[in-house]
């Protein structure tokens, strides 16, 4: 074989495999669920082709741009709480000392712990009644700032945000430290600079040489943020009257509890949409800077 | 980035010259800082194990205290009545066989398209971005529909392909980015060398991406582990049933067992601990050979 | 990197016999399998060898899984239809109630309907009905019927089409329970309230001794709809003209005596009856709540029953009472009722036929006739069906609520009627109210909703 065949061989099987599954098991579901989105169907029984019906009602229903705007706020909150914090622990735990290990092991272990407990948790930390926050409040003389935390429609949204950030720094801290290990010896040559030119290394230097991987992250943080509800579903139920409601739930409750298959399916696919609206602005962003 | 050439040696010395000058004016405070924040974040799976071993009541009644009796039949009864042995190695074969094809074929594909150039290579890269956009509930009925075509169903395989198909995308990206990030030197070398592309791919490229595989692999442990939508519905055989679906059974629709429900939990999780145990070690090891090497 | 796949593996075959050797006894409690020596080696023969496939395979899917006593009483039934029937082998699934209707619908959408399952009375077994994939079991009910007549008058009507019935209820439900802590009434001197009036000026008296009038955890929205509003509305209104309005025939949902109701709910709310935070707390905090004496009263289901047995100590729930929703002076509704109904039933799949039929007709009538009745009432468990509970059995708060639902008239419950989006529409409503949203709109919403809906 020629070198020329022998690479294009190699790239055939690299691809091939990956390529069919990924067809089979996820291309095909998708498209095949945007199809769906054109029926009024129950999920049982009759369909009835109704074209573009479900997606105009569904844009046209301000409790999905009321999800739209709240999942806007978990995107915003993981990009700007959960990546920074990540960066800035991968660079101080980059050591393999007991102390370094130790505090890298219980940074992630939000995340092995069930949805549930985490849930659970924080309900009791936001607890109207015995809630450890309000009890802190109260204790340091700001008794004025008690609030029903996951009651108020103004601002549960925002207090939902922090255990989200809170328990998914984990995930993003790992792919940091995996990512600045080609790059260990620059750091350390950048760390023996002096304090105040350090905070100017961290975005001249590191930021720069793992930039493929902040931006691999920020598409984990924006798909992460439209799928993921289950966190913020235990906490409020999407409630009080929808006011924490997200896409994902919004999807979800039309697809298996309201009977409301096609509609389901539609959502699913705007919701495929706008992420790719989002993944693509972000990366034209980054690419500017 | 050239200059990690002969950085091995400096490096070492740098680190210790590092902690000494630095520690006594700020190190102090910012490992008081960073245990308060680990102790916090360590908290729920401290929560969840003390949970486990008290009743109903104290469940409820006194959510943060120690319970008053250690109640460690809650962990025999949970594992009788949510038949855990068997979910577990379900779940055990399951979870492994969809890591290792998530990361042969997604280390494999991430090799190809970092590094190798062909033509439609930019609609390949965006298909693979709309795979991690879906929402996997919608694809439960089209999935099963298929699966039940083409005879797959109720097999282990109908939970290992969809996973790994579903992790694919992150693995290639995660891979892909780190690869960009390492120099091309070795893996020239190693192709006039005349190892070919699958030698490097063994010999070289594999071994370099060990911190970015590590990272799939706990990334990918976590989420076939824990999945419920798949596993409830893509398996009909009880013998078949994988963890999660044990971890749900002590709620009866207005109300939860929790003491049953947190001892089976407890069980479920440490697996995954011991997992990102072993492999945030091996992203480790990988930063020192990498330094070394380099 | 090439080697350690191979540990893994390793390591993974290891872990695997281990746990199988621990995983073999734990099996024998899980799937029913108790008559595991008589059924295994029949399953393995049936599939290696076509010499016993005369065997009748039936499925059958439920979501008693697990250790509460009435799970165990359900599975117990199947058990003993196991070991009644050697000639059948039955897959029984038991289902976490979490995932249950998500792996229906999922099948159902596929057309992969087991031959017998569980499924909720009202909308959720209609819409099986409507899309032709359930059976009547009409004949099983008139070849015994006694047992048919046992049932309690309208128990089969939320589960009946067409003048056939096709489940018949494993257990009834009564959503609108007056629970009240005895001894704070005693204490603060407070009548237990008859009528509206009463209600407010114990809500007053409570309030003014800083003890919470009524727990309420709403966070799961059904909530309040089930329990306070099914039952309140059905005082002001009388059951005719929900039923009208809710199949949009000759009343709607804007009308005022509705609207009054909801004022009356708002007006709860607005004279502190409720905790603060009562959205955000869910059933179980808020019986928790109840049942600690931390408030004097508790609009809830027989749910509560069990939830508050199993969370309270004995001398708490010593002081626990219940009776009727007081009576709302003028409304048109019976006072001496209860909002309820019949819980969910085994539905037989339509493509079930000849041997298999009599099997599953079989099965259907261990688990949900008279024998399968007495069990699941003796698991504390309301059921819709002339027995009496086992004293010795059940607990004394059961018994009493038990007796109570036998002596009222059911009224509807309003989910169990409305279609699943306009009872969505006014789950969100009656949360809204609890905030800052005004009776008229949360009316309209879901006239409009319900009229969508049928297209109406």
């Amino acid at each position: 074989m020629t070198n020329a065949g022998r690479l294009r061989a190699f790239i055939a099987v690299g691809l091939l495999p990956t390529l069919i599954i990924y067809a089979v098991f996820v291309l095909v579901p998708i498209v095949w669920s945007a199809y769906y989105g054109f029926f009024d169907w129950k999920g049982i029984g009759a369909s009835k082709f109704i074209g573009f019906d479900n997606y105009a009602e569904a844009l046209g229903d301000p409790i999905f741009w009321k999800a739209f705007k709240n999942n806007l706020i978990i995107v915003a909150a993981s990009i700007f709480g959960q990546l920074p914090i990540a960066l800035v622990l991968s660079l101080i735990l980059r050591k393999s000392t007991f102390f370094q290990r130790f505090v890298r092991s219980a940074v992630f272990m939000p995340m092995v712990v069930a949805s549930v407990v985490i849930g659970m948790i924080w309900g009791y930390i936001y607890h109207p009644q015995i809630g450890i926050l309000n009890f802190i409040l109260d204790g340091v003389g700001l008794g004025s700032w008690i609030r029903d935390w996951l009651g108020d429609p103004g601002i549960n949204m925002y207090a939902v945000s922090v255990p989200v950030i809170w328990a998914n720094v984990g995930p993003y801290l790992v792919l940091f430290i995996a990512a600045i290990q080609n790059i260990s010896s620059e750091i350390e040559d950048a760390a023996k600079l002096d304090g105040a030119v350090k905070s100017k290394w961290l975005y001249k230097i590191v930021v720069p040489m793992i930039w493929d991987t902040i931006k691999v992250a920020i598409v984990l943080c924006i798909s992460g943020s439209l799928k993921a509800f289950d966190l913020i579903y235990i906490m409020t139920g999407g409630g009080p009257a929808q006011s924490t409601e997200l896409l994902a739930t919004y999807m979800y409750n039309n697809t298996f509890e309201v009977f409301r298959y096609g509609y389901g399916s539609a959502v699913s696919t705007l919701i495929i949409l706008i992420s790719m609206i989002l993944v693509l602005g972000s990366q034209l962003l980054m690419r500017r800077k | 980035m050239n200059t990690t050439t002969d950085g091995g040696l400096a490096t070492d010395a740098g680190r210790s010259s590092l902690s000494r000058s630095f520690k006594p004016r700020w190190a102090w405070l910012s490992n008081v800082l960073l245990l308060v924040y680990a102790l916090l974040t360590l908290y729920p799976l401290l929560w969840l194990f003390i949970s486990s071993f008290k009743t109903n009541q104290e469940f409820f009644g006194k959510p943060f205290a120690l319970p008053s009796a250690w109640h460690f039949d809650n962990y025999k009864r949970a594992w009788e009545i949510a038949g855990i042995g068997p979910a577990f190695v379900n779940s055990i074969i399951v979870t492994l066989s969809a890591i290792v094809l998530t990361l042969f074929l997604g280390t494999l594909t991430a090799y190809v398209v970092s590094r190798l150039n062909f033509r439609f290579k930019g609609l390949v890269m965006s298909l693979f971005v709309v795979g991690m956009l879906i929402p996997i509930h919608s694809t439960l009925v089209p999935l099963f529909i298929m699966m039940n075509k083409i005879g797959i169903l109720d097999t282990y395989a109908s939970l290992i392909l969809p996973y790994a198909a579903f992790e694919l995308p992150v693995a290639i990206f995660v891979v892909g980015a780190y690869l960009t990030s390492v120099p091309k030197d070795l893996e020239e070398a190693s192709m006039i060398d005349g190892n070919g592309y699958w030698g490097t791919f063994f010999r070289v490229v594999a071994p370099l991406a060990v911190p970015a595989m590590a990272t799939i692999f706990i990334l990918g442990f976590l989420r076939f582990w824990n999945d419920f939508a798949f596993a409830l519905v893509f398996i009909n055989n009880q013998a078949l049933k994988t963890l999660p679906l044990s971890l749900s059974v002590f709620s009866d629709g207005y109300g939860t067992d929790y003491s049953l429900t947190t001892a089976a939990m407890s069980i479920a999780v440490i697996p995954t601990i011991v997992i990102y145990l072993i492999f945030q070690e091996q992203i480790m090891k990988g930063m020192v050979a990498g330094s070394v090497k380099g | 990197m090439k080697k350690k796949p191979v540990a893994l593996t390793a390591l993974t075959l290891a872990a695997a016999t281990m746990l199988a050797a621990c995983g073999d006894n734990a099996s024998n409690n899980n799937g029913g399998a108790s008559s595991g020596a008589a059924s295994a080696p029949a399953a393995s023969g049936s599939a290696s060898a076509p010499a016993s496939g005369e065997k009748i395979k039936l499925s059958i899917w439920h979501n008693f899984s697990g250790d509460d006593l009435r799970a165990q009483a359900v599975r117990a039934q199947i058990d003993k239809f196991k070991a009644a029937h050697p000639e059948i082998e039955l897959d029984a699934q038991a289902i976490p109630p979490d995932g249950y209707r998500q792996r229906l619908k999922t099948v159902a959408a596929a057309g992969e309907m087991p031959d017998v399952f569980f499924t909720q009375s009202g909308t959720s077994i209609q819409e099986f009905y409507d899309g032709g994939l359930i059976q009547p079991i009409t004949p099983l009910l008139d070849k015994y019927p006694e047992w048919k007549n046992n049932f309690m008058e309208g128990a089969l009507d939320r589960l009946s089409f067409d003048g056939q019935v096709y489940a018949t209820p494993l257990s009834g439900s009564a959503t609108s329970l007056f629970f009240y802590n005895k001894s704070l009434f005693d204490k603060y001197q407070v009548k237990v309230p008859t009528t509206w009036d009463e209600l407010m000026t114990a809500v007053k008296m409570f309030n003014d001794n800083k003890i919470t009038p009524i727990s309420l955890g709403n966070k799961a929205a059904w909530l309040a709809q089930s329990s306070i509003l099914s039952s309140l509305a059905d005082r002001v209104t009388g059951t005719d003209w929900f039923l009208k309005a809710a199949s949009q025939d000759g009343a709607s949902f804007t009308d005022p005596e509705f609207v009054q109701a909801l004022q009356l709910f708002k007006d709860l709310s607005e004279a502190k009856a409720f905790q603060t935070g009562a959205n955000s707390l869910d059933n179980t905090q808020m019986e928790q709540y109840f049942v600690e004496g931390k408030a004097a009263m508790m609009i809830d289901g027989s749910w509560a029953l069990t939830n508050m047995a199993a969370t309270g100590t004995p001398e708490q729930l010593d002081q626990v009472e219940v009776t009727v929703l007081p009576s709302v002076p003028g409304g048109k509704g019976d006072p001496n009722s209860i909002s309820g109904g019949s819980g969910g039933g085994m539905a037989l799949s339509k493509t079930v036929t000849g041997a298999k039929l009599d099997a599953a007709l079989e099965l259907i009538y261990t688990v949900g006739g008279p024998e399968g009745m007495q069990a699941i009432v003796n698991s504390n468990s309301v059921v819709n069906y002339k027995v009496e509970p086992d004293q010795a059995v059940v607990t004394p708060l059961f018994y009493k609520a038990f007796t109570l639902f036998k002596s009222v008239k059911l009224t509807p419950v309003y989910d169990a009627y409305l279609t699943s989006a306009a009872a969505d529409a006014i789950n969100n409503g009656l949360q809204d109210l609890l905030l800052s949203g005004k009776p008229e709109t949360v009316a309209k919403k879901l006239q409009d909703t319900q009229a969508q809906a049928l297209g109406k």
